[in-house]
């Protein structure tokens, strides 16, 4: 069989987290959605399909075949929407004819080789189209996440399935001395390779805790389950609390609560993060602080597309595209979005809801940024890290650029005019 | 014609940096010479595109070093975004 995993046109409510990766390389527990499928069925995805100017830049990151109908042909498929979240353990069976959906989307079609030739289509979305009208409806329990804080919502439940189906617990790195396991021991799991060193608290009570291979947590860290700390990740104090995921490669202090860092990020020091989705390569200051409960505890609102739309929770924090940076003292409200590769001098202040991609926030206003700078900013952050940008990324960013630009350009000239009028020349 | 762009250049300089404008030479540089910390560099660029109704390529405005260049850069702005 061939396990094909796609993005549907819901990739867009997940922007700006959706600008650089196809919805599928969302991370939510220690995985991310694609590697819950592969797991699912026992093998990495066969074919991947992603919205086509996506595809260049990530086709030199995976070695799958990627937007290749022809690679369907000959052979049982099992076809999943990217955005459904696979834990649990029911799950169906290749090597028949059915097809799950949630409403109107797709969750899954399994095709047997017979059925899959005959379906005739000249594109993906026909295929699946297609298929899924071929073949009889399944029932099945998965969810389809349709908003980036259904990934937060998750999280927990995710990390908790993820530990489950590791399989594996105990400490298999290093454990210092004074350095405490609060709870069931077999909640923990240390990678060889990890430590956790003296005077630092990891508490199974509530939940399990991975600790990856290379990570480290450093003296006076409390990291309260269910938790997950990616590999060769610094936790260097302060309090991981219930409901994190920390990606690869992170630098995280302070204080953070059910939050996603997708990895090679840095939340170095003090400050909250909460109920938050952070892509790569963003920096967030010193003390930057997001809040994700309103003081009249009403539901918060995201800006999606454009609109604000009621989120329906009160617990609702902040989601941060790559690339972006905060100074220090940054202060961010409730169901703030704050778009990707864009420089933020919160000043103190509280941010406006939305910040566009591409921009140079300070004192209250937006202005431009240039692109070969931020480029060259990202290439410097990335080779830090012994990460190399592709020219496919490269082009990807450039692209970007030119996507968003409506976004920020009547901003950008509102907050000329108020400068001019400010700095009295106007 | 030229000689008004110029004074406006150089006005807005002196206004946004809050410098004496008898510093505000052809030859002064902006950082060096005027102070411009990063921050303002990109407040000045704001102010000259609202100033001349000009949109500037954000890398090539920050390169520009002096104020004789950024009078020559704005100028070739003008040209080729109002045909002037």
């Amino acid at each position: 069989m061939k396990l094909v995993i796609f993005e549907d046109a819901a990739y867009e409510q997940f922007y700006p987290l959706t600008y650089l990766r196809p919805t599928f390389d969302l991370r939510c527990g220690s995985t991310l959605l694609r590697e819950k499928v592969e797991r699912a069925f026992g093998r990495k995805a066969d074919v991947l399909f992603v919205r086509e100017w996506l595809r260049e830049a990530y086709a030199v990151r995976t070695s799958a075949k990627v937007n290749d109908l022809g690679a369907l042909a000959g052979d049982d498929l099992v076809l999943v929407n990217g955005r459904g979240l696979w834990i649990g353990d029911d799950f169906p069976a290749a090597g028949r004819d059915a097809c799950a959906m949630a409403g109107a989307d797709v969750v899954y079609v399994t095709l047997t080789k017979g059925t899959a030739a005959r379906v005739q289509a000249s594109d993906f979305a026909g295929f699946l189209a297609a298929s899924a009208r071929a073949v009889p409806a399944a029932k099945t329990d998965l969810k389809l996440l349709d908003y980036p804080w259904r990934l937060i919502e998750e999280n927990g439940a995710a990390i908790r399935d993820d530990f489950k189906k590791l399989g594996r617990s105990g400490v298999h790195g290093t454990l210092g001395p004074t350095a405490v396991i609060w709870g069931p021991q077999d909640q923990v799991y240390v990678a060889p390779g990890a430590v956790v060193e003296p005077s630092a608290v990891i508490d199974s009570q509530e939940g399990p805790v991975i600790i990856e291979e290379g990570a480290k947590v450093n003296p006076h860290s409390r990291i309260q389950g269910p938790a997950a700390i990616g590999r060769d990740t610094q936790v260097v104090g302060g309090k991981i609390r219930e409901g994190t995921t920390l990606g690869p490669v992170c630098r995280v202090g302070g204080e953070v609560e059910e939050s996603i860092i997708h990895g090679y990020s840095n939340k170095y020091h003090d400050g909250f993060l909460g109920h938050a989705y952070v892509c790569e390569w963003v920096n967030l200051g010193a003390l930057t602080t997001n809040s994700d409960l309103k003081n009249d505890y009403s539901a918060v609102e995201v800006k999606v597309k454009g609109q604000l739309f009621d989120t329906g929770s009160t617990k609702v924090g902040c989601f941060i595209g790559d690339h972006t940076k905060t100074s220090i003292g940054t202060l961010i409200n409730s169901g703030t979005v704050l778009g990707m590769m864009s420089n933020i001098l919160g000043a103190g202040c509280l941010l406006p809801k939305s910040v566009p991609s591409y921009v140079m926030f300070m004192d209250n206003k937006f202005y431009k940024a240039g692109l070969k700078q931020l480029i060259g900013t990202a290439r410097t952050a990335m080779g830090r890290r012994k990460v190399t940008m592709t020219p496919q990324e490269e082009a990807l960013i450039q692209r970007l650029f030119d996507l968003t630009k409506d976004d920020r350009d009547e901003l950008i000239k509102k907050s000329r005019k108020e400068m001019m009028i400010q700095r009295g020349l106007r | 014609m030229a000689d008004a762009i110029a004074e406006r250049v150089k006005s807005v300089t002196a206004e946004l940096l809050k410098v004496d404008p008898a510093k505000v030479k052809d030859s002064a540089r902006f950082v060096e010479d005027l102070g411009a910390a990063s921050i303002q560099s990109i407040e000045l660029v704001a102010a000259f595109e609202e100033e001349f109704n000009v949109e500037m390529d954000q890398d090539e405005a920050l390169n520009v070093k002096s104020v004789g260049d950024a009078v020559a850069y704005i100028r070739k702005c003008i040209a080729e975004q109002h045909g002037k």
